[in-house]
């Protein structure tokens, strides 16, 4: 454990190369997966509220386009099983000084989601804010959407970044807003094991809507597939990014160790030896990067998630299983950047050194 | 352990170095390669002591080919030492752990250490050492495996003539121990203390004086 712990003091403009390298695509890596995770969590979560099953108008694309008739709320409230039926319209418009914010219209026995922290949950003409906005647009009497001045009744807390940084108001309203009738309908059971029976009977009777049980859409959301994939794909990358660092910079150090090589290869240490030499220094190294980088990617998903400018919109968490996800993409990142440079150097002739005189 | 060369040739290229060398090395004796430079003594040391496979010709020790050797690091280091012009001690480690580095154990390491007249320093790096206490610690790496032979490839050609004429004592002492010394030089004052002086010449062995 010392002796790679002195090479690594002996080479150390190249080791911190290395070390900020692998960190910085460590960090990469966990705020992405972080932040995508943060919001496919945040919406299911918004969805999960009182939704065992969901319902939306057939083949949209996302819920934001959908429109559904919320006459028909009551006629699925009867369906035996189902407990409550709550209707949604889902936009987003701006609300100046902001460009973007999530507009929820909700029916009221939807209300008693948002835990109140001060004022009334909304009637007519009125909304009420999440937390978050309400402190970044500094406690407004009044909002302004679509040409239409609403008068703020409440204020209230969600853990959801979506909802805290949102405005909620009533059906009436927010349908006037956005044109349309419903967005979708969330329904709590009185019986999960009923959940099937109940999709399949909605589908039957409301050929225009499309009912899936909450966990069921939340797999197949094209737009959480789309988030996935695009975190992926950012997350590979910096994989990627991570191992070439890691190859050009060992390829650096090999070079310059040539003749450290060379004499472990003369007084008779096999290449394994030598391989497995790099492989724990650059170990030590992805160790050291992968408890900076958790510590960074903590701090800065901290800081974004009570920046003003995001609204609480962006609120990642790493969360454990993330955390061992990332470290074993770090060992496996530091095998395969090291392996190259490492079988190079393990084949080092000694006999460069006793011609030549060395690297 | 007996080395027995016959009919060695290498090639660099289209350029010849070895042009057919036979010649017999036995345990315990120090033999001295001279010859100047470009003479090939310095790629027969590399071939004898297993680092180099010759274009032509075959190497034996006790009897066995290279290829019924088994594993080659394995045999190395067991049986083989070396010695650099140039001491090539690892900087970041101390004397010590240069000479552990290689050490299959470590209990000859403190005898090495007094016999070589270093073991106050064992504990300093090699750039706080000179130039005769670096090539003493690099002689006790090569000796710390108790290797049937040492080879050397002109291990004063960095040292003043105090610290050279010190290091063949030293190849002299312990090679009435029984370990072999096979030294490439250039230097003549080497004759002194071999037992058996091989002259090299164009690639062949010139002379070979007992």
């Amino acid at each position: 454990m010392i002796t790679p712990i002195k090479a690594l003091r002996k080479n150390r403009f190249k080791t911190a190369l290395i070390f900020i390298s692998m960190s910085v695509s460590i960090a990469a890596i966990f705020l992405i997966s972080a932040i995508s995770g943060g919001v496919v969590s945040m919406y299911s979560s918004m969805l999960k509220t009182d939704g065992d099953i969901i319902v939306t108008q057939k083949g949209i694309a996302d819920t934001f386009f959908s429109d559904i008739n919320r006459s028909a709320a009551d006629e699925i409230a009867a369906i035996n099983g189902v407990r409550e039926v709550s209707a949604l319209i889902l936009g987003a418009a701006p609300v100046d000084p902001l460009p973007i914010v999530g507009i929820y219209g909700a029916s009221k026995n939807r209300f008693k989601s948002y835990a109140l922290k001060q004022g009334l949950y909304p009637s007519s003409g009125e909304v009420m804010l999440g937390s978050k906005i309400y402190e970044t647009l500094k406690h407004p009497k009044t909002i302004s959407l679509s040409k239409k001045e609403f008068r703020v009744s409440g204020v209230f807390k969600s853990r959801i970044g979506f909802e805290d940084g949102g405005v909620v108001m009533g059906l009436e309203d927010a349908g006037a807003v956005f044109h349309k009738s419903a967005s979708i309908f969330l329904l709590a059971l009185n019986d999960l094991g009923k959940s099937d029976a109940i999709v399949a009977q909605i589908n039957k009777t409301y050929p225009q809507m499309e009912a899936k049980t909450t966990d069921g859409f939340i797999d197949s959301y094209n737009q959480f597939k789309i988030i996935k994939t695009s975190s992926d794909v950012i997350g590979a990358m910096a994989f990627l990014m991570g191992i070439l660092g890691i190859v050009s910079m060992m390829s650096m150090v090999v070079n310059d160790r040539r003749a450290e090589f060379g004499i472990m290869r003369s007084i008779g240490l096999s290449s394994r030896v030598i391989i497995f030499k790099l492989l724990g220094e650059t170990l030590i190294i992805a160790l050291l990067a992968f408890a900076v980088a958790y510590g960074v990617s903590e701090a800065v998903l901290e800081l974004i998630k009570h920046a003003d400018k995001f609204q609480g919109y962006i609120n990642g968490e790493i969360t454990a299983a993330l955390a061992i996800k990332v470290f074993v993409v770090s060992v496996v990142m530091a095998l395969f950047g090291t392996l190259l440079p490492a079988v190079y150097a393990a084949r080092v002739d000694p006999m460069s050194l006793i011609q030549r005189g060395g690297a | 352990m007996k080395i027995e060369a016959t009919g060695l040739e290498h090639f660099y290229g289209h350029e010849k170095v070895l042009d057919g060398v036979d010649l017999t090395i036995d345990s315990g004796s120090f033999t001295a390669i001279i010859g100047e430079s470009g003479s090939g003594k310095t790629t027969l040391l590399s071939i004898l002591s297993t680092l180099l496979q010759p274009t032509k010709g075959i190497t034996r020790y006790d009897g066995k080919r290279l290829s019924e050797l088994g594993n080659i690091d394995r045999f190395r280091r067991h049986n083989i030492g070396f010695v650099f012009q140039f001491h090539y001690l690892i900087s970041y480690l101390t004397l010590r752990e240069n000479i552990a580095l290689g050490a299959i154990d470590e209990s000859r390491i403190e005898s090495l250490l007094h016999s070589l007249g270093i073991a106050k320093l064992s504990h300093r790096y090699s750039d706080e050492v000179s130039g005769g206490e670096r090539q003493r610690a690099a002689i006790a790496r090569a000796l710390v495996n108790a290797p049937s032979v040492v080879f050397a490839d002109e291990p004063t050609g960095n040292l003043d003539s105090k610290n050279a004429l010190g290091v063949y004592k030293l190849f002299r002492e312990f090679s009435h121990q029984g370990t072999g010394f096979v030294v490439a030089s250039h230097d003549k004052k080497i004759a002194d203390y071999a037992d058996v002086i091989i002259e090299m010449e164009d690639g062949i062995v010139k002379q070979i004086h007992q």
